[in-house]
């Protein structure tokens, strides 16, 4: 069973995203406004076994989450999905160098988030 | 002796003084023209300072501005994602609905068709068993509404999708806002050089972290994902001396 960290500091964008996984037959969600508030959920909630962030956010970054995840022994093999509108071939490295599973450019069709996670769960 | 050397001295003293009294005269009107220059300027300058504090006055609206744009964006489309969740869940009810009738009427045909058998050769029942066949050819029109029901399901689906857009014009705002606040710090620190006074309504500060792409774009045209799905997809051939390439 799939539970996912939604994370994003746009309420907008975290209703798209979960619409969409419960569209996919996904129905287990935890929601964080920024990449702090996502470590807390983590740590609190050992069920959380996806995670799907935006980049840029407050407080915490959704690329600075990424890599206190994969710094984390207990939390560095998450598959982690990054949903941002970063679109240069710089960033998307950036990304790739700090570890997340995959990527995806918003706006973000219902099919290429499908793929992304299908080949995330293939691989890991 | 000493008192002939002393005028001598005097006399030449008195020789350069007059040169340079005579340079003086020459000087006057290039001084003249400095000192209007200086009176024109004044006032200039004086006109520029009132400039920049006016419009530095104007840069805390225009921020508000913008954030009530963002709010009232945000709001609209918080709004409009309810209403499209309460109409794909009433979708939802009716097409459950309609498939309950669909199934209710699959089974009626089944139990006709076993009348059919069961009831003895009679032309008035098989005349009323025709018209109800006859009936029975609604069910492609249920049909019919079930698909449109999906139809509708899925539009109101990608009007959420589409709703993406309102994240993106956040950021490009958030973006114009970091720009505006660019702009105030200039003409603070402007102003602060032409004059001692500081400029109010400084309220509006700078934060060194940018939580917002400014680069971000509604494009749907999937190039930019086909980018980055060559990216990730070669990236396991990627050596890391590539990825350092990059960032040197």
């Amino acid at each position: 069973m799939l539970k996912f960290l939604v994370v994003d500091d746009s309420v907008t964008m975290r209703r798209i995203v979960l619409n969409s996984l419960r569209n996919l037959g996904y129905n287990e969600f935890v929601e964080a406004n920024d990449g702090r508030e996502a470590i807390e959920k983590l740590s609190g909630d050992s069920q959380i076994n996806f995670i799907i962030t935006d980049w840029n956010m407050p407080v915490v970054s959704g690329l600075e989450l990424v890599k206190a995840i994969r710094g984390s022994e207990k939390l560095s093999k998450l598959p982690i999905l990054m949903v941002t509108t970063r679109g240069i071939k710089e960033d998307i490295m950036e990304a790739l160098q700090a570890k997340v599973n995959n990527y995806i450019i918003k706006p973000f069709t219902p099919a290429v988030l499908k793929e992304k996670i299908e080949q995330i769960l293939a691989t890991n | 002796m000493k008192t002939s050397e002393n005028m001598n001295q005097l006399f030449n003293k008195l020789d350069e003084l007059k040169i340079l009294f005579g340079r003086g005269i020459k000087l006057i009107p290039i001084i003249q023209s400095l000192v209007d220059f200086m009176k024109e300027i004044v006032p200039f300058m004086d006109n520029i300072t009132q400039s920049i504090a006016e419009s530095n006055s104007k840069i805390p609206k225009a921020t508000n501005q913008i954030n009530k744009v963002t709010e009232a964006t945000e709001l609209a489309t918080t709004e409009i994602l309810d209403i499209v969740d309460m109409m794909s869940e009433h979708i939802s009810n009716t097409a459950e609905m309609l498939n309950m009738i669909i199934d209710r009427d699959r089974k009626k045909s089944e139990i006709l068709q076993k009348i059919k058998s069961a009831v003895p050769a009679d032309k008035q029942i098989e005349k009323l068993i025709e018209e109800y066949e006859k009936l029975e050819k609604d069910k492609i029109a249920l049909n019919t509404i079930g698909d449109s029901l999906q139809k509708i399901k899925n539009d109101a689906y990608n009007i959420t999708m589409s709703l993406q857009v309102q994240d993106i014009t956040s950021q490009q705002l958030s973006a114009v806002k970091h720009l505006i606040g660019s702009v105030q710090m200039r003409l603070i620190s402007l102003n602060n050089n032409l004059n001692e006074a500081s400029l109010e309504n400084t309220e509006l500060k700078l934060t060194g972290e940018h939580s917002f792409d400014a680069n971000a774009d509604y494009l749907k045209s999937g190039e930019r994902q086909e980018m980055a799905d060559s990216i990730i997809s070669g990236h396991n051939s990627t050596s890391q001396k590539e990825i350092d390439k990059l960032f040197s």
